[in-house]
């Protein structure tokens, strides 16, 4: 973690002079620091915190807002399934149903081999491959209680 | 019509600098490094190249209202932060051909006199976003980007900025506070953005569709682009088609095709040749139209006419085994998550809206829920405090009109005439 803070705050120094605030960085800060924890837990806000001058509350406001910036504990690999109207009408419902089912756990938990988080997120830009679903960013769809099924046991094996 | 935007898109192996310039890629730098700004910004406006992000402004005028004497810096925001269900056509730009992005904006920035441009990427994107990062250090290393580009005089920066993921990211001043690092609500709309928006700066905000017509009508010139449309449409559109069709997908013809075209023949017809029921023409928050406006030229005056909006220019089909109220009841249900919880009409009213929905769609509502419903739309419309909750109730308001006899069903029969499990229980 003190890598990516030293090259943020080293990106900071070397800002345009013309680049404002410092607030600006606290969302790609909030990203890499995810992008290495898995999530941002209460340290790492402070953290943010530090580096953007912000308060640790405007910090946590800015995290809680942001649906793609996880407070809690997530899984080594997460599938959001979109949810939304053109996925549902294809059958997005019954993806997740068959998920929670499968994962034994509480969509946007994570597993307790630590290996998926499962949860719903809106329209993914992915309408025409209803019902589509991210995983670890890769579009994937359409997907049927099968693939989806194949897909998660992949995952589950997977470092 | 020939593909012109879509021409040279490939989301496997998008172009790189070289071979996009091998298929005349960057050319229109040299077209408008030749022109005055305010010459380019006649040019657009001659041409009627109108907002495709959703409200249809027209863009060479929004351009011009920024004023030429606005003070420095001044910005650009190329808006990349499509999360209108049922719209994916900036997916197939950002995934497929990140220079044609980067040549529009610097013919853009430079009409505007913009020395630093901002792509808004929505966080869902991020893969597109890494790959459009790297076309912007190509273009840097190239010399297009930078200070004094080819000579010009002109200097530009290229930033992307990668949301954390909200829908209301995508209203323009909620996307000025996202950049800024401020919570994303939208701001009050005097002063203007284009004289008081990022950091306090002129900003000028457009879709990236917008802006990759832009190289095009340099090189064209703006009666060639007019006359690319049809039914008096201007230009060539890319319209999404999704829902119960057989082939869902991305469709580049000229603004102005009706939907029976899009629908029947481009998307190949309904899912098992059901009949129409209705469908969004521009994506989530917009009013539904009926079989009987197959026929209206998709482009936005029309449409408005019709009592809907052009919107994104992305259809979503409905067929009549799909039940309106539960279509209806799941865009209230991302409406409702989605606000940014800024006013209470909209942050107490959506949820509240969503309630009742649920209660009439699982056969509990009652007969006066509709009246509510509609009498809660009109309050909560006009009441808060930016275009989200207006955009919202819309599709709401009018498949009650629409589709009033599914409604009456439920609340009389108490249950979902589409729901073959409910039929015996309840």
């Amino acid at each position: 973690m003190n890598n990516i803070l030293k090259e943020l705050q080293k990106d900071l120094l070397h800002l345009p002079r013309t680049h404002p605030k410092r607030r600006a960085v606290a969302i790609p800060a909030m990203q890499a620091l995810q992008a290495e924890l898995g999530y941002l837990d209460d340290a790492a806000i402070e953290k943010i915190a530090q580096i953007t001058g912000l308060s640790t509350t405007e910090a946590e406001e800015l995290a809680t807002f942001y649906s793609l910036i996880y407070r809690r504990p997530a899984g080594r690999h997460t599938v959001r399934i979109c949810d939304s109207v053109c996925c549902s009408m294809r059958g997005a419902d019954q993806l997740l149903t068959a998920a929670e089912e499968y994962i034994r756990t509480p969509l946007g938990t994570v597993t307790p081999d630590g290996a998926l988080t499962v949860l719903p997120g809106i329209c993914l830009g992915l309408c025409d491959k209803a019902p589509a679903a991210l995983v670890d960013g890769e579009a994937l769809g359409p997907l049927n209680d099968a693939s989806l099924k194949a897909l998660l046991q992949r995952l589950q094996q997977k470092d | 019509m020939e593909a012109l935007l879509t021409r040279h898109l490939d989301p496997v192996a998008p172009l790189n600098l070289v071979a996009y310039q091998a298929t005349g890629g960057y050319r229109s730098l040299t077209s408008a490094f030749d022109l005055k700004p305010e010459k380019i910004i006649g040019i657009v406006e001659a041409a009627n190249l109108r907002g495709r992000g959703g409200a249809g402004f027209p863009c060479g005028l929004k351009w011009r209202l920024r004023g030429a004497d606005a003070p420095s810096p001044r910005y650009l925001i190329c808006n990349l932060d499509e999360s209108e269900p049922g719209t994916f056509k900036d997916r197939y730009l950002l995934y497929g051909g990140p220079h044609q992005i980067i040549e529009s904006i610097i013919v853009s920035a430079f009409a505007l006199q913009a020395e630093r441009a901002f792509i808004f990427v929505r966080g869902e994107y991020a893969k597109g976003g890494n790959a459009l990062n790297q076309a912007i250090q190509e273009a840097e290393t190239a010399g297009l980007l930078g200070t004094n580009i080819r000579g010009s005089g002109f200097n530009l920066q290229i930033e992307a900025h990668l949301s954390g993921g909200r829908y209301i990211c995508g209203e323009e001043t909620a996307q000025i506070n996202a950049i800024e690092g401020k919570r994303p609500n939208p701001r009050h709309k005097i002063p203007r953005p284009s004289t008081h928006g990022l950091w306090g700066q002129p900003t000028t905000t457009n879709n990236v569709e917008t802006l990759i017509n832009v190289p095009h009508i340099l090189l064209n010139g703006a009666d060639w682009f007019r006359e690319l449309g049809v039914n008096g449409g201007c230009g060539s559109k890319l319209f999404c088609v999704s829902g119960k069709v057989k082939h869902s997908g991305l469709f580049e013809l000229p603004c102005g095709t009706p939907a029976r075209e899009l629908i029947f023949e481009h998307a190949g017809g309904l899912d098992e040749n059901r009949a129409l029921l209705g469908f969004l023409p521009g994506g989530a928050s917009t009013a539904f139209l009926l079989p009987k406006h197959l026929d209206v030229p998709m482009d936005f005056d029309p449409i408005a006419k019709a009592g809907s909006r052009l919107g994104t220019g992305s259809i979503i089909v409905l067929d009549d085994a799909t039940c309106p109220v539960e279509v209806t009841l799941n865009l209230m249900r991302f409406f409702a998550r989605e606000s940014c919880g800024f006013c209470t009409p909209c942050r107490d009213g959506l949820p509240y809206l969503t309630q009742i929905l649920t209660t009439i769609s699982s056969g509990s509502g009652r007969a006066d829920d509709l009246a509510l419903l509609d009498e809660l739309c009109a309050t909560i419309a006009s009441q808060s405090f930016c275009a989200f909750a207006p955009g919202a109730v819309m599709p709401l308001v009018s498949s009650l009109k629409c589709f009033h006899d599914h409604y009456e069903h439920h609340v009389t029969t108490g249950r979902c005439p589409f729901n073959e499990a409910n039929k015996n229980g309840a």
